[in-house]
């Protein structure tokens, strides 16, 4: 695995605690606790996004910042890194 | 409306190409019980659901089946990257390759192309979420299947993350399934359909 992938595979994790406990959420609306506890996670990821995007590019079309548009860059998701 | 992520919900990183294996996980993109009849599955009923616990279940499940889709095109694409045509006849995979070279094409394990057929959108909530429960199992029973006929790692590794949501999905549609009953007639669940005989149905908003 290489340095991007690990870290995008954190990203990957702090992000699926987050959407697995926003769907129990749609069926139990006033879990005060879920909801406390998808903000501890959320502001685990933020950093983790930051660095990522700083580093390799943008994970959403509207983080592209400054005179290049990296969002076209390699590797996209399906493909493996060390192909490209 | 949707946003893209430029990452999969789950990493896959297949290091053996295997057009056979393709073969048949590429069920779960178009099959009978794939993703793709998933995701469209959901994201079409949800229009007409009379709970806001539904609304949002179908859309948060609906969009999470279009990772899962992403997941198993890559699978496919992974497991048929850089073959030769002597792989591609050894591992069975010609009658695929004639159609499709090696592009990413829904169909069913058997080779039928996907049909909006897979799936219903009947307008009646109950009946609705009866059927996104047996697809959830299906969906899992044909995850288990693919384990049976697997053995490398790597695909075994997101297969089975694709497997266990099958079972949380089926929760949260149970779960569904019980508020809407909760708010219906106890007596008789069926004397009204939710969805278009509104007067008939305190929608607890």
């Amino acid at each position: 695995m290489t340095d991007r992938e690990a870290l995008l595979k954190k990203i990957s994790t702090y992000q699926f605690a987050v959407l697995d406990m926003q769907i129990y959420l749609d069926t139990h609306p006033g879990d005060a606790e879920t909801l406390e506890s998808i903000g501890v996670f959320k502001r685990k990821l933020a950093p983790l996004v930051e660095q990522y995007e700083k580093k390799y590019g943008p994970l959403t079309k509207n983080a592209n910042e400054g005179n290049n548009w990296r969002w076209i860059k390699a590797p996209w998701p399906w493909e493996c890194e060390e192909d490209a | 409306m949707f946003s893209y992520q430029k990452k999969l919900q789950y990493p896959i990183n297949i290091k053996t190409p295997n057009p056979k294996l393709a073969k048949v996980i590429i069920s779960q993109y178009g099959g009978p019980d794939g993703e793709l009849g998933a995701s469209l599955r959901y994201l079409s009923q949800r229009f007409t659901m009379p709970t806001p616990e539904l609304k949002g279940t179908l859309t948060d499940i609906g969009t999470e089946e279009l990772n899962h889709l992403e997941m198993i095109g890559a699978i496919v694409y992974q497991l048929t990257r850089n073959l030769s045509i002597d792989e591609i006849k050894a591992g069975g995979f010609d009658d695929y390759f004639v159609d499709h070279t090696t592009g990413i094409y829904p169909q069913a394990a058997g080779g039928s192309p996907w049909t909006a057929a897979y799936i219903q959108s009947k307008g009646d909530p109950i009946t609705d979420l009866h059927e996104d429960m047996a697809a959830e199992q299906k969906a899992r029973t044909t995850y288990d299947n693919i384990l049976r006929l697997c053995d490398d790692y790597d695909v075994r590794d997101a297969i089975r993350f694709l497997r266990e949501r099958e079972v949380v999905h089926y929760q949260r549609f149970g779960e569904n399934l019980r508020l809407l009953t909760d708010k219906l007639n106890e007596k008789n669940f069926y004397a009204f359909n939710p969805s278009f005989d509104k007067k008939c149905f305190d929608k607890g908003e």
